[in-house]
């Protein structure tokens, strides 16, 4: 092995590549981007200003932070919805007119003077929601006149009444401690907040109001047709963010008591900047209270820091005005690039080094010599079928297959011409297999494990198993569910091909060469499922052995065929039966003499084999040449083969030329026919065994004869 | 320096030289089956050029030289004929694979081209007279012969050259080098045309010396050119240019690797045959789904003959897509009012209908 393969296969062995296309493939990848400028803050000011991480500074900036991010909760919560709010600052300000007039002149208990000035943002932003959500105005424009008509009422009442409750004190301990308390050094509106905010992000990834909210920002036409009230969705945003406005104006009114004409002015412009800074988008649907958190944190750093530097009111608005551009220009361009960067980074090809290619040409002694034995094979459903990957007869010798349209197909015997849809399920069900109770077990892929009762009802299984500790992409969704067999105890043990890619993107797997598949058993027993084999090369037929102990399983960009003990005295433990194919392994099943038949639904080829072992090349031409011309595996030609248990190949049979069959991923024998499937293809093949036990069921040998 | 620079952006970019991208097929080049559905002559193991000498069409096979009128051989040789011209008094020049070239018939007959040139050319792929007493050749590669063009452009061979004899005065003389593997002649009103295939181009010699090019970056590597009556020229195009071969052309590693490795055949290289076998690579877009290859698949081999006007613009071309077989034309030649075109990669001869393929626009 040269010295530079050598350096490939240790290089890919020992990182991780794949790590950084699932990292940015995560929701809170967006997040980086306002914790990176974070760090520069704190750096910059870190360093030019001497007391700034002093700890009396920290809790002055917390307790407006604290007021700052109730306001910018809301804000986020209407713009994921795809809205905004100007009218914050004046709400702002109406709020602390009112707490001031009823909790310090009139003197109301808190318990009722809190939700008094809550309900009246509230009401404020109710109108706000009707104009916008019901009648369908511009947030734009409705909030900013709404800024302008209740600053304008502000500034009246104060007019009249600011000589009035500027003598107000209310002095109970409870709104001493909303001004100036502490929880373990942690000022009270910063505690107020956390338990806000902890809150809103539950109700925003977890609660059914926050997915609609997210799926009006996202898509308003398709939230609609999803059936989700958008208008009541988005009149309730502008609601929560009068009412989040009212609170934060409680601790501000508790802390100053101040009723001059300033308060909240140009508040607006700050909680934008702080939200659009954090990665909220403009254009809704994206975001997280995170963000905002962030967000706010930076602004405040930055206007407080500002301030105590002694530049004058007006730069350092100027400073405030300039980061919101800078964020609305890095939010646009993120959201521009971020899936080009994504779709760059996420197919991350390993090394894998086959064995040589065994030979396949026409007259060598080798047991994979090309022969015509497939050619003119009978066609069954021929232009019926979509996509039939897997096909099994029930006891009737009805026959039953896939298709590409989600549906289970039944062939009825004797001749296999009438054809109808035995159930829909969705996705694309792969291979199947029948119980003892004649229940059909199916492998949907991009959906799961399923059940078809002979009454046609279905069960889901299972989509689901245990996550691997160590994976960064959330893996215990069952992406492509893939072939099945079942042991006598009734266990479901069934190969998920990639956890990487969708169903219909399976083939790019090939590329990253990585063990991305598992094994998975479903226990019928307490509706369990628990992955036993991880980190398998695209795992593909499944077929319980014989003796019922056992199981082989064929990995497709392996090439190479393994036994699994599942039971008896060498459980757990594995041994690989065929270790170097030359084409790709995909179902296996039983044959009537007491062997094995494996469909290849494609063969290797020298220049794909040498690709496999130089990872860097699959990456950059993944990089920079278009899907369509990328490097597969040749898939356009298969065989079938048979082999014993120990591994030995005991027949071959070929479509040279591969007009019928061009891809074979399944064969099934059943009263002395071969039955030949394949997942591309138009048609199911009907292909005589010579010397095969003519009345030999496959659910025979799996349950027993019906007595 | 700036050179440099560019040349490291462009790698970055994916732009300039480092590019993968290929030109479409549109315009005049819009694709057709006309190729598929032409009418075929004769079936025959690779037939390579067609010319007419002495009132006959013959054509090149492997070692032979056939009459296309019974399909019989009038000569063989020992190697490969690589190239075939005929001369306006019944002189026949035969190339030969890593042999030179023999002139049979007219006055020159028998001459050692090899003692003129001072060398045996090893890889004569394109011959033309001009006149009794000229003799024109293209040397495709200094380091490989005919049959191993795929070696050439796999390690970017740039070695070609084009000679002028003067079969009167027995000298020769290096008329262009450094070409990348010129693999097509032709007698235009002012000086001498040449295809020069791995840069996908057409190059014009005025009699000055200079040279122009008047037709470049074509969607394919170009083979043969021969005049077309009623002025301008028929080009074939042997193979197209391929995302997927433009991108390992520029993998030296990769490249080095394969040559070393795997049998031509199985490369993933342009090709003069449509695939047969799952030894050769695959591309994506190829696969077959339910039972059909796609006409714009992604294709290593193709069959193209482009109509160019006298300056050259493509004006029509007939085509054998991904889904054809009818692939590899190494020369088309109007001859007796018929177009001929050799398929290589087809093993056959064709007739195609002159008229078609222009694209209404």
């Amino acid at each position: 092995m040269a010295a530079s393969e050598t350096w490939a296969k240790w290089r890919y062995r020992l990182v991780p590549d794949h790590a950084l296309g699932e990292i940015l493939s995560k929701n809170w990848i967006d997040t980086l981007i306002p914790a990176f400028i974070l760090v520069l803050v704190l750096i910059f000011f870190g360093t030019q200003m001497p007391n700034f991480l002093s700890a009396a500074n920290l809790n002055d900036i917390g307790r407006i932070y604290g007021e700052y991010l109730f306001i910018a909760i809301g804000m986020t919560i209407v713009m994921m919805a795809g809205g905004i709010d100007l009218s914050v600052g004046s709400i702002f300000a109406l709020c602390n007119f009112v707490s001031l007039a009823l909790i310090n002149y009139l003197e109301l208990p808190l318990i009722l003077g809190i939700p008094a000035v809550i309900a009246v943002g509230g009401a404020v932003g109710l109108i706000n929601g009707i104009l916008i959500g019901y009648l369908g105005l511009r947030a734009f424009l409705t909030t900013l006149v709404m800024l302008i008509i209740v600053r304008a009422s502000v500034d009246m009442l104060l007019l009249d009444y600011a000589m009035i409750i500027g003598r107000g004190f209310n002095a109970s301990l409870a709104w001493e401690f909303m001004a100036l308390g502490n929880i373990f050094g942690i000022p009270s509106s910063l505690v107020a907040v956390v338990v806000v905010a902890v809150a809103a992000h539950l109700v925003l990834t977890r609660f059914r109001f926050g997915w609609h909210l997210m799926a009006v920002g996202g898509s308003r036409r398709s939230a609609y047709n999803a059936g989700i009230r958008v208008k009541r969705t988005v009149c309730a945003t502008y609601v929560i963010s009068g009412m989040l406005c009212g609170l934060a104006s409680t601790f501000y009114a508790a802390r100053l008591s101040s009723a001059s004409a300033g308060v909240g002015l140009g508040l607006e412009v700050t909680i934008l900047t702080a939200v659009v800074l954090g990665g909220i988008s403009l254009g809704g649907g994206r975001g997280s209270i995170v963000k905002a958190a962030l967000g706010t944190v930076i602004i405040i750093l930055v206007q407080n820091s500002l301030i105590r530097m002694g530049l004058m009111s007006g730069a350092s608005s100027l400073v405030l005005g300039s980061v919101l551009l800078l964020a609305v220009a890095i939010d646009v361009r993120w959201m521009k690039n971020r899936s080009k960067i994504l779709a760059r980074s996420y197919v991350s090809p390993t090394y894998f080094k086959l064995p040589p290619l065994p030979e396949t040409a026409i007259g060598s002694d080798s047991p994979y010599a090309l022969n015509d034995k497939l050619r003119g094979v009978e066609a069954i459903g021929l232009g019926e079928l979509d996509g039939p990957e897997d096909m099994i007869f029930d006891r009737e010798d009805n026959m039953y297959c896939g298709s590409r349209h989600g549906d289970v197909i039944r062939i009825f015997a004797p001749d296999y011409t009438r054809i109808e849809v035995f159930a829909h399920i969705g996705g694309h069900p792969l291979g199947m297999a029948f119980d003892a109770r004649d229940n059909l077990h199916v492998c949907v892929g991009g959906m799961g494990l399923f059940m078809i009762a002979p009454d046609q009802t279905v069960t889901k299984l299972s989509d689901e198993t245990n996550r691997s500790w160590l994976s960064i992409a959330d893996d215990s969704r069952l992406r492509l569910a893939d072939d099945l067999d079942i042991a006598p105890d009734g266990r479901v043990f069934f190969s998920e091909a990639t956890v990487r890619y969708e169903m219909y993107d399976w083939m790019v797997d090939a590329l990253e060469a990585r063990g991305n598949g598992r094994i998975i058993c479903y226990d019928p027993k307490d509706g369990s499922s628990r992955t036993v084999l991880p980190n398998l090369q695209l795992p593909n037929g499944i077929c319980v052995e014989f003796e019922g102990q056992s199981l082989l399983y064929a990995e497709t960009w392996g090439c190479r065929i393994t036994r699994y003990w599942f039971d008896g005295p060498r459980k757990g433990q594995r041994d690989v039966v065929i270790a170097n194919l030359p084409g790709y392994p995909d179902n296996i099943n039983r044959a009537s003499d007491g062997t094995y038949w494996c469909a290849l639904c494609g063969m290797r080829s020298p220049v794909f084999d040498l690709a496999q072992r130089m990872p860097g090349f699959r990456r950059r031409m993944v990089q920079s040449v278009s899907r369509d011309d990328w490097l597969y595996p040749n898939m356009n030609t298969g065989c079938v083969i048979k082999f014993d248990k120990d591994g030995n190949v005991l027949d071959v049979l070929w479509d040279l030329g591969g007009e019928a069959h061009p891809m074979i991923t399944s064969i099934r024998e059943h009263k002395g026919y071969l039955y030949l499937g394949g997942i591309y293809n138009n048609r199911i093949g009907r292909y005589p065994i010579p010397d095969a036990d003519p009345n030999w069921t496959s659910h025979d040998s799996y349950w027993g004869e019906l007595t | 320096m700036i050179a440099f620079f560019q040349r490291k952006l462009d790698k970055i970019r994916g732009s300039g030289d480092a590019a993968v991208t290929v030109p479409s097929m549109d315009g005049a080049l819009r694709p057709n089956q006309l190729v598929e559905e032409a009418e075929p002559i004769c079936r025959t193991e690779q037939p390579d050029m067609i010319c007419e000498c002495g009132g006959e069409i013959l054509f090149s096979t492997g070692n032979q030289v056939c009459a296309l009128s019974d399909g019989r051989e009038r000569y063989a040789f020992d190697t490969t004929v690589s190239a075939l011209a005929a001369g306006s008094d019944g002189a026949l020049a035969v190339g030969l694979a890593n042999d030179g070239i023999r002139l049979i018939g007219g006055p020159h007959d028998g001459k050692d081209l090899a003692a003129m040139l001072g060398r045996t050319l090893n890889c004569p792929v394109a011959l033309l007279f001009d006149g009794a007493d000229t003799l024109f050749v293209a040397n495709g590669s200094e380091n490989f012969s005919p049959n191993d063009w795929k070696h050439d452009l796999m390690s970017r061979g740039q070695t070609g050259s084009v000679w002028r004899i003067d079969l009167a005065a027995g000298s020769a003389e290096r008329l262009m080098g450094d070409l990348a593997w010129p693999f097509g002649l032709g007698l235009g009103a002012d000086g001498l045309v040449i295809t020069e295939s791995w840069r996908h181009r057409v190059l014009h010699r005025t009699r000055d010396g200079g040279v122009k090019t008047p037709l470049w970056d074509l969607p394919g590597y170009p083979a043969r050119i021969s005049p077309a009556s009623g002025g301008g020229w028929w080009l074939a195009v042997f193979a197209p240019r391929n995302p997927l071969i433009e991108f390992i052309l520029r993998e030296p590693g990769f490249r080095e690797r394969m040559i070393e490795e795997i049998d031509p055949d199985y490369w993933a290289a342009p090709s003069l045959e449509a695939s047969t076998t799952f030894l050769q690579p695959l591309q994506g877009g190829a696969q077959v789904h339910l039972g059909v290859v796609k006409p714009w698949a992604p294709s290593q081999s193709y069959g193209l003959v482009i109509r160019l006007d006298e300056m050259f613009r493509p004006v029509a071309s007939q085509h054998s897509r991904a889904d054809g077989k009818r692939h590899g034309i190494t020369s088309v030649a109007e001859v007796d009012g018929q177009l001929l075109a050799a398929s290589k990669g087809g093993n056959l001869v064709l007739r195609l209908m002159q008229d078609r393929g222009v694209v209404q626009t």
